[in-house]
């Protein structure tokens, strides 16, 4: 009679945490979990998930129940690695990966970088914060001074994750600062259009994704994921408004930038 | 008007570029993601210069992007939650909510509200039209041409 855990629940685990981690949607996770576990011959297989977690029970061949709860924390956004685990799933499916292969593929997925480096991630942020600048109407100079922006809000979010601030610390201090810089470039040398550039640098920490998600979630009937998530696109977006509002306030007590 | 649609496309290009990127999207995504991303920005100005209300506009901008995104990752076998994140970020009304902030800062708190309620309806119309495209999706899923590559 075989005792403790078997060795299908870790990968199992790590599947679907990695996919809610990284900003996959819950359907997904519970979908990957119930068949790499019908793959690996388990019987009754089920998973529930939330943001925040997720639960996997399935039988095992001796007529054991097996249960675990897996506690997700707030994740890193990494979409290539949901498409990654995707892929996985699809393979042990297929046969082609026994479980602890699939165990040892899913760890390197978790454990490797995702190929950009942090270089590259402040020029994504400048030019994304530039090309958002120039479709809300602003000149080219208006998108070098919001690429430069973006990028330098970008870094000051790597040094506070360094220092462990919570998410939500970062996007206040990161909607504070792209607003107030462009202002005060503007307020004492009178370079630039606030209005295209301030807009622009504060795309990229709009909260698309957890938007995305929500409505997918609630379409396919999850409505705790969706409100979950909703409310993580609401909140963000709440502190993204604050940072900018408590910039024009500074800037209109210094008899600021006129609207 | 087709020199300012080319600015407009290749400026919400550009900006979904970079977006692409700080997700951490895979790199064979980033090119139609991107490209997707112009459509349906450059599909919702289009749309207001031919005089469509703003709020049809938009749902008719992220109706084009969940679709076409939806498309892209039936046919390249990826996840769909890229492309339709990445076709929506351009119409996110990033703009609108600023100028909300702008206003309410300054204590000119009607036309913050003003600014802030269109900014919310902007919102829900393209929940709404990545909703409906899922489902219009979902319906025509099973045809030959939509087969997996």
């Amino acid at each position: 009679m075989a005792m403790g855990e078997s060795r299908f629940m870790e990968p199992l685990q790590l599947a679907g945490r990695l996919i809610m981690e990284n900003g996959g949607e819950t359907y997904r996770v519970e979908e990957t979990i119930t068949r790499m576990g019908r793959a690996f011959g388990l019987e009754r297989v089920e998973s529930f998930a939330v943001p925040s977690g997720l639960f996997i029970s399935y039988r095992r061949k001796d007529g054991d129940t097996e249960t675990s709860v897996t506690r997700v924390r707030k994740g890193s956004r990494r979409l290539s690695r949901v498409d990654a685990v995707n892929a996985i799933s699809r393979q042990v499916e297929q046969g082609k990966l026994t479980c602890e292969e699939t165990l040892q593929r899913l760890k390197e997925i978790e454990k490797n970088p995702t190929g950009i480096s942090n270089l590259l991630l402040l020029l994504a942020a400048a030019a994304s914060g530039a090309g958002f600048t120039g479709m809300f109407g602003g000149s080219l100079l208006d998108m070098l001074i919001s690429g430069v922006t973006a990028g330098l809000v970008e870094a000051l979010a790597h040094g506070l994750e360094r220092l462990n601030l919570k998410d939500a610390m970062a996007t206040l201090l990161g909607s504070l600062c792209s607003a107030l810089l462009p202002m005060m470039l503007f307020y004492f040398t009178g370079i630039g259009s606030v209005e295209p550039i301030v807009a622009g640098a504060l795309m990229p920490l709009l909260p698309g994704l957890a938007m995305t998600n929500a409505v997918q979630d609630a379409l396919r009937g999850d409505m705790v994921s969706g409100l979950s998530h909703g409310l993580s696109a609401v909140l963000t977006a709440v502190l993204v408004a604050g940072g900018a509002l408590v910039a024009s306030a500074i800037m209109s007590m210094m008899g600021g930038v006129p609207v | 008007m087709t020199v300012e649609l080319i600015r407009i496309y290749a400026t919400s290009f550009l900006g979904t570029l970079g977006f692409a990127l700080l997700l951490h999207a895979p790199k064979k995504s980033w090119l139609p993601a991107s490209i997707i991303g112009g459509v349906s920005y450059t599909v919702y100005i289009a749309l207001l210069e031919l005089g469509s209300h703003q709020a049809a506009a938009m749902f008719a901008a992220a109706l084009v992007g969940s679709l076409l995104a939806q498309f892209c990752a039936r046919k390249m076998r990826m996840i769909a939650t890229i492309f339709i994140t990445l076709s929506i970020v351009s119409l996110v009304p990033g703009l609108g909510l600023y100028r909300c902030m702008e206003y309410l800062g300054a204590g000119r708190n009607a036309l913050g509200l003003q600014a802030g309620v269109s900014a919310m309806i902007d919102i829900m119309m393209i929940a709404l039209g990545v909703g409906v495209g899922s489902f219009i999706f979902r319906l025509i899923a099973t045809r030959p041409w939509l087969a997996k590559h």
